[in-house]
């Protein structure tokens, strides 16, 4: 049975891992590779490495970064975003590690491009990200780099190319870490029922994760802040979401 | 115990270096290469790829490497093909058109029908009683595609579940091809990476 997956996410800004508040106050965990390297042992069942700033600063992908991040021999999948132009710079990405591209900026300046990182990679490779936020009850889609947002309809959406991912991951960038403040209404008010969702954004608590990840169209969840405040805490929050189906809890002492 | 040698086809297609990291991580000599007299020197080989079929033979062809894997694969040579390197080892595949592939496990390569990709950890079920994957059985493992290989039953070796189970690991003599990402899947792919080594090596 395919399982439901938890995803420990990397916010990279400046180069360093740090942790994010909304994306409007950052501290500094460290060098993002040692951030990475702890998921790997800890069992993440995805680790996405989200580099916040290349495409606002023009910068294109971090490949240095993804270089250092290959040289771990990680055994978890990588989730690669950031700066990502084109199919070259995707093609690249997938050659130097990341099993998985993730784009936003291209879905606001170049949605058409999609097509072609889809004939590169396959669909199955690329996700789109869409920050969101509700207001008035509606879903709202920010452009992170000016504040611009518009609303999240079905004419919005068919502006994105989104025929050409296989996953949406939906961010609920105003209550992003601050712990089990993610807004349950998110999910709900997504307008594609038949895309599977990928819920981060003040997710903590096994007892929401449990109730977003019961939910059909949400296939993943993703945890950031939080996971670096404890030991085994992708443990412990696999252990309490009962009746989810998941990947049993992974320790580094069973491995044979 | 003889240390083994694995040679990773590089043919300029998908992540070599999760591959190389995973048998290095299990203790073995590697040699990423497309040059045929280091890759037939090798105990094993690895067959990596990530993106589209029709690329990916063409990347094949460009280096001269399509003879030199049939010609190893009739002499004896252990392959052992991960993802889209798997599906490569069949006759032909329906990805972005017709296209021939490998053919050293009969079978074609088509869209998945019940939905259209594959993504995440699954577990797989070993069947015809494969030794080497045997110990594997019922495992979670990582998957990450669309299309999937449609082998006769005498060929396949394990299969996975949506609504309906299909093929995710082909056996054909010594070449073996899996579906799914063994290199990312944690502890578990490596126990089956080191299984099929070893098993494909024994004398």
């Amino acid at each position: 049975m395919l399982k439901k997956r938890l995803i420990g996410v990397v916010t990279v800004r400046q180069g360093w891992a740090v942790q994010s508040f909304g994306y409007r106050r950052y501290l500094p965990l460290g060098k993002p590779e040692v951030v990475v390297e702890n998921l790997d042992r800890w069992g993440a069942d995805e680790i996405l490495i989200s580099c916040i700033d290349r495409s606002e600063t023009g910068q294109g992908p971090d490949f240095k970064l993804l270089e250092r991040i290959a040289a771990l021999g990680l055994s978890t999948p990588v989730i690669y975003a950031g700066g990502v132009r084109n199919g070259a710079d995707a093609v690249q990405a997938v050659n130097l590690g990341a099993d998985r591209i993730q784009v936003d900026a291209m879905l606001w300046d170049l949605p058409a491009e999609l097509e072609l990182l889809s004939r590169e990679l396959g669909n199955q490779a690329l996700i789109a990200h869409l920050p969101v936020s509700i207001r008035d009850g509606a879903l709202y889609w920010r452009n992170y780099r000016n504040g611009e947002e518009c609303l999240l309809d079905h004419a919005a959406l068919s502006r994105m190319y989104l025929e050409w991912v296989s996953e949406v991951m939906l961010t609920d960038w105003v209550h992003e870490g601050t712990p089990g403040a993610f807004d349950e209404a998110i999910p709900k008010l997504f307008p594609l029922e038949e895309k599977p969702l990928l819920l981060f954004g003040g997710l903590s608590a096994s007892a929401q994760l449990q109730r977003v990840l019961s939910l059909n169209n949400v296939v993943a969840a993703g945890v950031g802040n939080f996971l670096h405040y404890k030991e085994h805490a992708i443990q412990q929050i696999k252990r309490n979401l009962v009746g989810v189906p998941m990947r049993a809890a992974h320790y580094a002492s069973e491995e044979r | 115990m003889t240390r083994r040698t694995i040679g990773i086809v590089d043919y300029g297609v998908g992540n070599h270096a999760s591959v190389l990291r995973a048998f290095q991580s299990l203790g073995y000599r590697c040699r990423v290469s497309r040059d045929p007299s280091v890759l037939a020197e090798c105990d094993v080989l690895v067959l990596p790829g990530v993106g589209a079929y029709p690329t990916a033979m063409s990347a094949l062809t460009a280096c001269e490497l399509v003879g030199f894997l049939q010609e190893r694969a009739r002499g004896g040579q252990p392959i052992i093909g991960l993802c889209l390197g798997m599906q490569l080892l069949a006759d032909v595949s329906h990805e972005h058109g017709v296209t021939a592939g490998l053919g050293l496990i009969p079978g074609e390569v088509v869209p998945l029908t019940t939905v259209p990709w594959h993504i995440g950890w699954n577990t797989i079920e070993v069947v015809n009683g494969d030794d080497l994957l045997a110990p594997s059985d019922q495992q979670s493992v990582y998957f990450n595609h669309s299309y999937v290989f449609r082998a006769p039953e005498e060929y396949q070796v394990c299969v996975s579940r949506l609504d309906r189970s299909f093929t995710v690991g082909v056996r054909r003599g010594k070449v073996v091809g899996l579906q799914f990402h063994p290199e990312k899947s944690q502890s578990v792919g490596r126990v089956m990476l080191r299984n099929l080594v070893e098993g494909l090596t024994r004398a």
